[in-house]
């Protein structure tokens, strides 16, 4: 059952994981994780961030069950419903704690994301050590709103729409920001190229996004996990979507 | 030899699965109230689950996903749940009409009421979903859903004016005492039954169970463009069949049997046989994929392992999802409620969720990051748009005229 197995290939600009740059809401956000044997293990409900010593976020891990799922439905609704879930499950001290695949055990992302371990008994729950670093999501950071000073051209208020990570030094972080209007998701892949059809839905989304923008993390973005904001200094780094 | 013998199978068991018990009771229905005045809406539909079915086909070839993966891998967890809980109501619906009409395709043959032949049919369709194997059970179910060809027979039989009804279908020349919002109505649940969504969620994931690669576009692309468009004629041949022989006396279609009706006066009783033959392997077919896309859409949300390539007990889940799909089904025809009503019901419900997943498949089939160099060209996406205004029209239009016109009365 195991070697009649066969991955799907890399047809677009993505070559090999990890790849030099990724938006991670587009590419690797709901993939379908399928284990070294074939099977399938789980959606990519969440991932894991975690602060690195010198600040920066690194994608450490990717998240799987309702605990990670759920507030995931966005504001109110995910809100009601992850503690709808707590409730359900009030007898299990772990029941907030969302499995997790660790970052390490992903070989490959093609449409799917490949990991080098059996299903079986793949999903643990993170222990929590003596020294354990601060860790975020993805899904927190996809929430936040992002505020622009009017020296930077953009939006005054917008919220974060998708996350760019770059592995360029070998080690993926956080290095970028899509912020403009509307929910992630809502620019359907849209913002990598204008060559993209059919030139109806294209020019729609174009249009709905057009003060859309790319923020660059620097020392003068500011990510407030305690309010859910992004402020972003007058010296920030801003582009415009590629044409 | 072998492939061609694949291509063969392939276009035949995509005739035979194009016709389900939503195409056989609209299309008679439709003969039998406004003559061949609608058939350009079998035309339009068709032509149009050809569209949908070629892209999703030429997706799953390419990048392995099946529509569910790829509804929420572009909506996200919100509207794809949304989206997921949409089309698996509809699915189940129309799960539902097929169990029914394989309880009164056997009702016809042996005379005993189809609400004791239920919880057989649904125990049948359950063993069949859990032993069968994926490529029998399409190709048996299919071929001998071929059956229904007699329906053709019979209107040649039946030495109609051809001229006469080619023109009605030509001019949209409806009957006159039949007004225009009914006559919108019946267009609408046509399409719905001819672009049933569960029909490409099978087909999908039927690929991606299949191990389709880019090599095997060229026979998706044949299943397609030839099985579904011999399937429609089919659904032509019910509608003119109802037309020659049902309209004339103003007889109305509430029953199976009055939709082999015209089959019985051209044919006699050994046509209306292999037509009843036809309808319980027909709808048996469709239950059979319609029970299966429900556990599919669902184990693709969500992401645990789905499909009949592997054994039952590695997708412990996926077949516990079947089973009580199963069990609540037949629960719901014990009630006695008229599995030709829930029919008409799943047809328009059918046409009202197509958007949900056709949207997020003309997206995909676009983006080069899953299709490479096989994204859509300038035919696809032209048709793709073409249709993606129909299918929000119907979409739109659905409730509406079913509410005004209390469901075509």
């Amino acid at each position: 059952m195991t070697q009649d197995y066969v991955r799907p290939p890399h047809p677009g600009p993505i070559e090999s994981w990890p790849d030099a740059e990724y938006d991670a809401a587009l590419h690797l956000l709901d993939r379908q994780i399928v284990a070294v044997d074939g099977r399938l293990v789980g959606k990519v409900d969440d991932v894991e961030l975690t602060v690195d010593p010198d600040g920066s976020l690194v994608p450490t891990g990717l998240q799987v069950g309702a605990a990670a799922l759920l507030p995931r439905f966005g504001g109110g609704l995910g809100s009601w419903l992850a503690e709808r879930h707590e409730q359900i499950g009030c007898a299990r001290a772990d029941r907030t704690t969302p499995y997790v695949v660790d970052m390490a055990l992903v070989d490959d992302v093609t449409s799917e994301v490949h990991v080098t371990q059996p299903r079986e008994g793949l999903l643990r729950r993170r222990v929590p050590g003596l020294e354990e670093p601060t860790r975020h999501t993805l899904g927190q950071l996809l929430e936040m709103t992002v505020r622009m000073p009017p020296e930077v051209e953009g939006p005054a208020e917008a919220t974060v729409l998708d996350v760019r990570i770059s592995a360029r030094d070998g080690t993926q972080r956080v290095s970028a920001l899509v912020v403009g209007h509307g929910r992630p998701g809502s620019l359907l892949g849209y913002e990598r190229s204008r060559d993209q059809g059919p030139w109806l839905i294209a020019a729609i989304v174009r249009r709905i996004h057009r003060h859309t923008r790319i923020v660059e993390l620097g020392p003068d973005v500011d990510l407030v996990w305690e309010t859910g904001e992004v402020r972003v200094g007058p010296g920030t780094v801003v582009h415009q979507l590629p044409d | 030899m072998k492939k061609y013998l694949a291509v063969f199978l392939g276009i035949l068991s995509a005739i035979g699965g194009f016709v389900d018990i939503g195409d056989l009771v609209t299309n008679a229905q439709v003969g039998s109230r406004f003559g061949m005045s609608l058939g350009w809406v079998v035309v339009i539909g068709v032509l149009g689950i050809c569209v949908f079915a070629e892209m999703s086909g030429r997706v799953a070839a390419v990048s392995h996903r099946p529509v569910f993966d790829l509804v929420r891998e572009r909506l996200g967890p919100r509207v794809g749940f949304l989206n997921l809980f949409g089309s698996v109501a509809v699915t189940f619906l129309t799960f539902i009409a097929e169990i029914g009409g394989v309880a009164l395709g056997l009702e016809l043959v042996t005379s005993v009421y189809y609400l004791l032949w239920v919880p057989f049919v649904a125990v049948l369709v359950w063993v069949i979903l859990w032993r069968a194997k994926f490529s029998a059970m399409e190709n048996v179910l299919g071929m001998m859903g071929l059956a229904l060809v007699v329906f053709g027979v019979a209107l040649w039989h039946l030495h109609p004016d051809w001229t006469h009804l080619v023109n009605q279908m030509a001019t949209a020349d409806k009957p006159h005492d039949e007004g225009w919002l009914v006559y919108c109505y019946y267009a609408v649940a046509l399409f719905g039954a001819a672009m049933t969504p569960y029909e490409v969620f099978f087909f999908s994931s039927g690929g991606v169970e299949e191990r389709w690669t880019e090599k095997d576009i060229g026979l998706m692309r044949a299943n397609v463009l030839i099985g579904f468009p011999l399937g429609g004629l089919l659904s032509l041949a019910i509608a003119g069949a109802a037309a020659v022989v049902l309209l004339p006396p103003g007889i109305s279609v509430d029953t199976l049997g009055q939709v082999g009706l015209p089959v019985a006066v051209s044919l006699g009783k050994i046509g209306l046989g292999i037509a009843v033959l036809g309808f319980v392997a027909a709808t048996l077919g469709a239950a059979c994929e319609t029970g299966l896309s429900v556990g599919y859409s669902v184990a693709q949300y969500f992401g645990f392992q789905w499909g009949k390539y592997v054994r039952p007990n590695e997708a412990a889940m996926f077949h516990t999802l079947i089973a009580v799909s199963v069990a609540i089904g037949a629960g719901v025809l014990m009630t006695a409620v008229d599995p030709i009503i829930v029919t008409e019901f799943s047809v328009v419900f059918s046409a009202l969720a197509l958007p949900l997943t056709y949207f997020p498949i003309l997206v995909v089939a676009n983006d080069p990051d899953y299709m490479g160099e096989h994204a859509n060209g300038p035919v696809a996406n032209t048709l793709g748009l073409i249709y993606l205004v129909l299918v929000v029209v119907a979409s739109v239009a659905a409730i509406p005229l079913m509410i005004i016109t209390k469901m075509g009365q």
